[in-house]
């Protein structure tokens, strides 16, 4: 259920970005959900890949500092209050969120999905299980069927 | 214009014969009291009978700040600890300060010495004097603010920054002497303009005295035109007895070093050897009047040159031309003197970043700024912002703890800095460049 997510540092300045992406371009690596956060110096980039492993081994070798961790990828269903009810649930059995960003797929007919990181992530797979939220396998999102 | 001393106006021959008679008593006063000297002489195979002239001054060994470094906090005093009346600090060359001691009389010695330099400077007991370097361990404006006393000049202890405060206290006291760094005057003239004042038709600044860091010809003019004064430059450091060693006197032909209290030497800094006079080298000083500190050929890593031909004013004492380089590697930022490797020191001493760093010297407007790039290493930090932001924030403290003045720092990727050939560039000082 969990999904390897890599963690880039960055600095704040022009084409860093870039500079990351074209890594994972050269490797022919394919990023599927993608998410900045940062302060006025610096930040890091959280990226969800359909290679991790590979994608992280080349960040390294071009310079990068990388961290692989695990996250969860969860289908909140578009409707309204859906998301709310995923984090209630969470915070009601006091698993607390660190972060959270969404990503779309295209086999899901473009609905939103989002990459949730728990401090609990156990337990949040198990609430979330049990109150029937779709979690989404990795081999779902590194494999993606395009159209 | 008026001389303080009779002293400035002695004939060399007396002057060096004063100079003999007070390098004797210091030699014999560091010989018996102070025991690494003691040691230091020994090795040299010199003692203080063997120094028959003025010339025989070179026979002795040097000192540096390594050595006060050595003997920190109080080793090198020549006397108790209860005969010191006054503590300053200036940096060191790592963690710890380089530390000076007064005696009553070292006191007296300094505010003599003061008094004739903004005497040269100008000042007379009409005028009121703003200082506007910080008052605290360093000695820039203590030292002034009691020679400028003694001058009977009135004194605003401003000390630094508050820049609005300092143009309307400059305004409403009616201030006439400005005494800072030439960097923070020009800096507060441009502050003036911007609060709607204008320097030249609404102060009432007549003389400005600068130092802490070096100056330039064109950063005089610039701070005569932009305040409307005439501006001298004066010369010290704590190690030696703080300002008071050396200042322009209104002929600007180099600054007159109080003869009667220091001893001016230039060596070659790769040989050590004595330069004939008029040669370009390193400045070495001997204080021969200190009693709580007396060092002996302290090594000021300062490159000018001395000059005894006669100057308009009627002094008669050497001059020293303006400060044009170092031999070491320290810093001035805004005055204040910071070694790369008391950077070092503090950078090495925190987890998750690397050994690589570089250290930027710019200029905002007139202020100088340093920043410094650091590589982070530790993957673990990317587990939130807050920890970066926690790395950030402890390297920031633990630099301003250790160097007393505030530092941009980046946090960048490891290996993104420019390593040269074996040896890394530590330091890129982009001061002159964008002035």
């Amino acid at each position: 259920m969990l999904i390897n997510q890599l963690s880039v540092f960055i600095e704040n300045k022009k084409g860093h970005l870039s500079k990351i992406t074209k890594v994972l371009k050269d490797a022919q690596v394919d990023i599927r959900a993608i998410s900045v956060f940062d302060s006025a110096e610096f930040g890091i980039l959280r990226i969800v890949v359909d290679k991790p492993e590979l994608g992280a081994d080349a960040l390294k070798k071009a310079g990068h500092v990388v961290k692989q961790s695990y996250v969860l990828a969860i289908d909140p269903s578009d409707k309204v209050g859906s998301l709310h009810d995923v984090f209630a649930l969470l915070s009601d059995n006091d698993v607390n969120i660190e972060y959270v960003y969404s990503f779309v797929m295209p086999s899901n007919q473009g609905a939103p999905l989002i990459i949730l990181k728990a401090d609990d992530q156990e337990k949040a797979i198990a609430l979330l299980t049990a109150s029937d939220f779709s979690l989404i396998p990795k081999e779902a999102v590194y494999n993606v069927q395009n159209g | 214009m008026k001389i303080w001393s009779d002293k400035e106006k002695m004939s060399r021959e007396e002057t060096r014969k004063l100079q003999f008679k007070r390098l004797k008593k210091t030699l014999h006063h560091v010989y018996e009291n102070v025991p690494y000297y003691h040691e230091k002489f020994k090795a040299a195979g010199v003692k203080p009978v063997d120094i028959r002239t003025l010339e025989d001054l070179r026979l002795l060994p040097l000192t540096t700040k390594e050595d006060l470094r050595k003997n920190y906090p109080f080793n090198l005093f020549a006397v108790p600890k209860n005969k010191i009346v006054r503590y300053h600090a200036s940096s060191g060359t790592t963690g710890k300060p380089t530390v000076v001691g007064y005696t009553k009389n070292d006191m007296k010695v300094w505010r003599e010495v003061i008094a004739r330099i903004v005497t040269m400077g100008g000042v007379t007991n009409e005028d009121t004097a703003q200082i506007t370097f910080g008052f605290g361990l360093f000695t820039g404006a203590f030292g002034l603010q009691q020679g400028l006393e003694k001058v009977g000049a009135g004194v605003i202890p401003m000390s630094a920054g508050n820049t609005q405060k300092q143009i309307m206290i400059m305004q409403d006291f009616q201030s006439t002497v400005l005494i800072g760094t030439p960097s923070y005057a020009l800096h507060l003239a441009e502050a003036a303009q911007e609060m709607g004042i204008d320097p030249k038709e609404e102060l009432f600044l007549k003389y400005g005295l600068f130092g802490g860091e070096g100056s330039t010809e064109e950063m005089r003019a610039k701070l005569n035109e932009a305040w409307g004064i005439v501006a001298t430059e004066n010369y010290g450091m704590s190690e030696l007895i703080g300002p008071g060693v050396s200042g322009e006197c209104l002929a600007f032909r180099g600054m007159h070093i109080n003869e009667d209290h220091f001893i001016a030497e230039i060596i070659d800094p790769n040989t050590l050897e004595v330069l004939p006079e008029g040669s370009v080298g390193e400045l070495v000083i001997t204080p021969i009047t200190k009693e709580g500190l007396p060092l002996i050929r302290y090594r000021t890593k300062d490159i000018t040159r001395l000059d005894t031909t006669p100057c308009d004013c009627g002094r008669t004492s050497v001059r020293m031309a303006k400060i044009t380089g170092r031999t070491d590697d320290m810093l001035i930022i805004g005055g204040v003197n910071v070694f790369p490797s008391q950077i070092e020191g503090v950078l090495l001493g925190i987890k998750g970043i690397g050994s690589n760093y570089q250290i930027r010297v710019l200029k905002k407007g007139y202020l100088d700024r340093i920043e410094i790039d650091v590589e982070v290493v530790n993957q673990d930090l990317l587990v939130s912002v807050t920890l970066l932001d926690q790395l950030y924030k402890e390297i920031e403290s633990k630099l301003h703890t250790i160097l007393g003045i505030h530092a941009g720092i980046h946090l960048v990727e490891p290996k993104s800095l420019v390593r040269s050939e074996g040896k890394a560039k530590r330091v890129i000082d982009l001061r002159s460049e964008n002035q």
